[in-house]
């Protein structure tokens, strides 16, 4: 064993507390997990920041990286929303209260607050990409860390109004001062109040103004594909764009070369990039 | 210090450690040379061939791997760390050693050390033997290494005459080196004079100044397409390369195992995503990474290329594609210069 | 370059001159003597580098899979090529009107693990004049036999001469005796039950799982192999003794009624493990029990692809 007796490709115990469907077809599942020994815990949270990911690891099942879905405030457990995918996330999808589960984290990067304090933050998200930027929203929130930020903006599009997550949390956002709250569906429907349209129009109806601000991008590829060139063209800069990557990935901790692109690795140098750090990267992605 | 010791008496040597140490030597299985448990001085493959097949990272690194034994119902694990028994590697080439610190810089790091790397890399006593004479298909002095470097090793052995000289490198070097009788100044001279000789006559097989650079303009040419054309995409160049490293993670159910295994980026699955996304879809994309990563991106990481040249890849490519010449080539690509 | 090299150029340039072809897979001289290399022509400016001589050692259609069907490919064939060519064409690989066989007469391949068995590995050079065949080791010319360098599946070839090509460049030559291999076949039968298992795993216990048996076999053009399946997942992928039996059983039955015998597999593998021994077995029983070799023409459908009413099994796999 190593000095400090941590051997990283261990999943750590935890249990499932909550699992509730996010969305209407059942694709989407959301879990609480909280850890089986609470040293565990503490050290999890000494180390989190939103932005950042998990391997959730079930022996016989297999391992898979999940964006973390909560901000450390909101309690000692741990959320993450899963989408029904292949044979390991069916399988997931399976757990209920009291299962076990195992998990490897926090990885990656996460968001560098500490360089976007006393900025406005554009918070741009569509589908099951809006975990990580809900965890992000979520830590902003807290009165603690509101101070450190200016405007709030969020910007989250999904296909249908059945497919949002964290409807009933995002419903009373409409109703706080201190962030405006751009919801969108592909078509519209009976009953829906907000915006109809794609991602990367909305941005535009939306306009976010790139004075003081940075803009935080998370979907799927082709939605980022789309929206990034409408902030360009809204005037930010590409220091200022931010997204967070997505690659088949294994160990986690930048051992088995699978994740990178070009010589950054997604899960240890990322995965969230500036568009000026991506800019520098060859196009492998 | 350099010390001597007969080549005669290195079977009673290579003995005399097995008492106390588990002992790996180049020695001839089937029909190739391979790092085994030492046998008999007979079977050691020094000359012929001048490399084991199979790259003597496997003792670091090995193909296949537990890295957690599981009990099924109860979800815990067993521990399966376990420090090998102290043992020597004798025989390892200078290209082979310099690839294991390479692999050093990636799982024996600071943070997140690999345990399982890591305890048998400080079991291990590394003996080099150095290359008198370093085949054609060598060219570790292009990539700024060299048939005699010490990098990787606790004691470097150049052979002269029937007698091997012991350059000792380190304290654990030192210590399976004790009572042999030390060169004089002259012979001393002599190997310094002949390690420098062979180095020198070692053939540039490709300009390395600025090749990062140009490798970086050029990621998007047609190059990448002509010189991939015949690539099979087999993982053979990968698994008998010293510096790769690349391993897959997967639980095998029927032993209630989690497993690492060697993987290659050459093949497609490597890079597959859950989606049905590929980044790498054509042996282009897979051909064109594995080379920008032991030249380009390697550099990134610790400002050295990130292949040692000890030519397995050129010597058993199925299609006889040779990494040097895939090299010399990309240099001389004609890159179009846009908004420069 | 020697005579049938100048033949072959000269197709070649025809074939590009007359628009016949897009692309023209051969051999070329690349970097090490002993090593020729497939070559891809796409037009006819490059064609000094071709070569051709026993050293070429790798099944040219394999890379037929590679390109869409609408590619008018001219590729250089032999015997057991040729027969892979027209495995494929049944297999619906790819249309023979676009494709143009240069058909070459073979008398082997050479195997360099045989050249460096007898001589070492450091060969500079090698010069094959009809049968007479010379390397360079240390500066000294040493001269070496034919028979004692041939692959062993070419030891045991039964058709050397191309089939159903467009062209024949060279000579046609006698076939070779199929009792050859008929009696390797049964000296492997003759062993008891446990030598044969003792001598499978001690071949295919030394692989090392990089599949060059698989990307060098022109059969084997699946886009997901077998071994890649993860739900369910067929075998393992280390390197344990029943994950390396099952991929060795595995694909040797996959390719019952479809391999030729070339023995690209098995100048492919690093790890020097003989597999012939396998599928010529297989291909023994296809021509005992269905009277069918693979490729002898582009049309017969090989027994195990193909499902006729009065097939004695009737039932659907």
């Amino acid at each position: 064993m190593t000095d400090n007796g941590h051997n990283p490709y261990n999943p750590i115990p935890m249990h499932v507390v909550r699992a509730y469907f996010e969305s209407n077809d059942h694709s989407l599942k959301t879990f609480e997990l909280v850890f089986d020994d609470h040293k565990d815990c503490i050290e999890f949270f000494k180390n989190y920041n939103p932005g950042q990911f998990c391997q959730l690891s079930i022996f016989g099942k297999g391992e898979a990286p999940f964006g973390v879905a909560s901000a450390a405030w909101e309690g000692e457990f741990v959320r993450f929303t899963v989408q029904k995918m292949g044979s390991f996330t069916q399988y997931i999808h399976t757990l209920k209260a009291g299962d076990s589960i195992g998990m490897r984290g926090p990885l990656g990067n996460g968001f560098p607050l500490a360089e976007w304090k006393g900025k406005n933050l554009v918070i741009i998200g569509g589908g099951c990409a809006f975990s990580t930027l809900y965890a992000l929203t979520k830590h902003v929130h807290h009165p603690q860390n509101r101070p450190d930020f200016d405007q709030l903006i969020v910007i989250y599009g999904a296909r249908t109004s059945g497919l949002c997550m964290y409807k009933h949390d995002i419903q009373s956002w409409y109703q706080r001062e201190d962030m405006q709250i751009h919801q969108a569906i592909d078509v519209p429907e009976e009953d829906w109040l907000h915006h109809v349209g794609y991602v990367p129009d909305v941005v535009r109806e939306v306009s976010p103004s790139p004075e003081n601000a940075v803009a935080i991008v998370c979907g799927p590829p082709i939605m980022t594909k789309f929206t990034l060139p409408v902030l360009v063209e809204l005037g930010f800069a590409p220091e200022t764009i931010f997204t967070s990557l997505e690659k088949r990935m294994k160990c986690g901790i930048g051992k088995c070369g699978r994740c990178n692109i070009g010589p950054k690795y997604i899960c240890k140098d990322g995965p969230v990039f500036s568009l000026a750090e991506l800019n520098a990267l060859p196009a492998d992605i | 210090m350099i010390y001597i010791l007969e080549k005669k008496e290195l079977d009673q040597t290579l003995t005399s450690w097995s008492e106390n140490f588990d002992v790996f030597a180049p020695q001839k299985v089937e029909k190739y040379s391979q790092f085994v448990p030492f046998k008999s001085f007979s079977e050691l493959t020094f000359e012929n061939p001048h490399n084991t097949r199979f790259p003597p990272k496997a003792l670091f690194l090995p193909q296949t791997e537990v890295l957690q034994k599981y009990r099924p119902n109860l979800n815990q694990l067993q521990e399966v760390v376990q420090t090998p028994k102290p043992r020597v590697i004798f025989g390892v080439r200078p290209c082979d050693a310099q690839a294991v610190t390479l692999l050093d810089t990636v799982f024996n790091t600071q943070e997140n050390v690999d345990p399982y790397w890591k305890v048998k890399r400080d079991a291990s006593i590394v003996i080099g033997m150095g290359c008198t004479n370093p085949c054609q298909t060598c060219f570790c002095t292009t990539v700024g290494y060299g048939p005699f470097n010490h990098d990787g090793l606790d004691a470097l052995i150049t052979e002269i005459d029937e007698k091997y000289f012991i350059e000792v490198l380190t304290e654990k070097g030192k210590s399976l080196f004790t009572h042999l009788p030390p060169a004089t100044k002259d012979q001393e001279l002599q190997v310094h004079s002949l390690q420098l000789e062979v180095k020198e006559n070692m053939p540039i097989a490709f300009e390395t100044k600025n090749l990062k650079q140009k490798l970086d303009k050029i990621f998007d040419n047609d190059y990448w397409q002509t010189i991939s054309e015949s690539c099979l995409g087999c993982g053979v160049c990968t698994f008998l390369c010293p510096t790769c490293f690349c391993f897959d993670i997967v639980d095998e159910v029927q032993r209630n195992e989690r497993i690492r295994n060697w993987d290659t980026c050459m093949f497609r699955i490597y890079s597959q995503e859950a989606s049905g996304h590929n980044p790498r879809p054509t042996r282009r994309e897979r051909t064109r990474q594995r080379l920008m990563h032991k030249y380009s991106y390697w550099l990134d990481h610790i400002g050295k290329i990130g292949c040692t040249g000890c030519g397995r890849c050129v010597r058993y490519c199925p299609v006889g594609l040779d990494i040097r010449a895939m090299i010399r080539t990309a240099s001389n690509v004609k890159s179009e210069v846009i908004n420069d | 370059m020697n005579e049938l090299e100048r033949k072959l150029k000269t197709e070649i340039e025809r074939l590009f001159d007359e628009d016949i072809v897009d692309l023209v897979i051969a051999f070329k001289k690349a970097d090490s003597p002993l090593r020729p290399q497939p070559a891809f022509y796409k037009n006819k400016a490059e064609l000094d580098n071709l070569n051709y001589n026993s050293l070429c050692q790798n099944n040219l259609a394999n890379y037929l899979t590679k390109y869409p069907h609408t590619t008018r490919i001219g590729v250089v064939v032999r015997g057991c090529e040729s027969r892979s060519v027209n495995a494929l064409v049944v297999e619906k690989q790819h249309p023979r009107e676009n494709l143009y066989l240069i058909g070459i007469p073979c008398k082997g391949i050479v195997d360099i693990r045989k050249i460096i068995n007898l001589t070492g590995e450091e060969v500079n050079d090698y010069t094959e004049i009809d049968d007479e065949i010379s390397v360079r080791v240390n500066g000294n010319k040493v001269k070496l036999d034919r028979k004692d360098l041939l692959h062993d599946s070419c030891l045991r070839c039964v058709h050397p001469n191309p089939t159903n090509s467009d062209v024949t460049l060279g000579d046609l030559l006698p076939e070779g005796d199929p009792s050859i291999v008929r009696q390797a076949v049964e000296s492997f039968e003759a062993m008891d039950r446990s030598e044969r298992y003792a001598w499978f795993r001690h071949e295919a216990e030394r692989c090392i799982r990089c599949y060059a048996c698989r990307e060098a076999c022109p059969m084997c053009y699946c886009t997901e192999c077998f071994v890649d399946h993860a739900t369910p997942r067929w075998t393992e992928s280390s390197v344990s003794p029943a994950g390396m039996q099952a991929w060795h059983i595995i694909r040797a039955f996959h390719q019952t009624g479809r391999c030729t015998s070339c023995g690209a597999c098995e100048r492919a593998c690093p790890m020097d493990i003989k597999m012939t021994y396998l599928t010529d077995k297989l291909n023994e029983n296809m021509i005992t029990k269905y009277q069918f070799e693979t490729g002898l023409d582009d049309k017969t459908q090989p027994p195990f692809a193909s499902f006729n009413m009065d097939d004695k099994k009737r039932f659907i796999l």
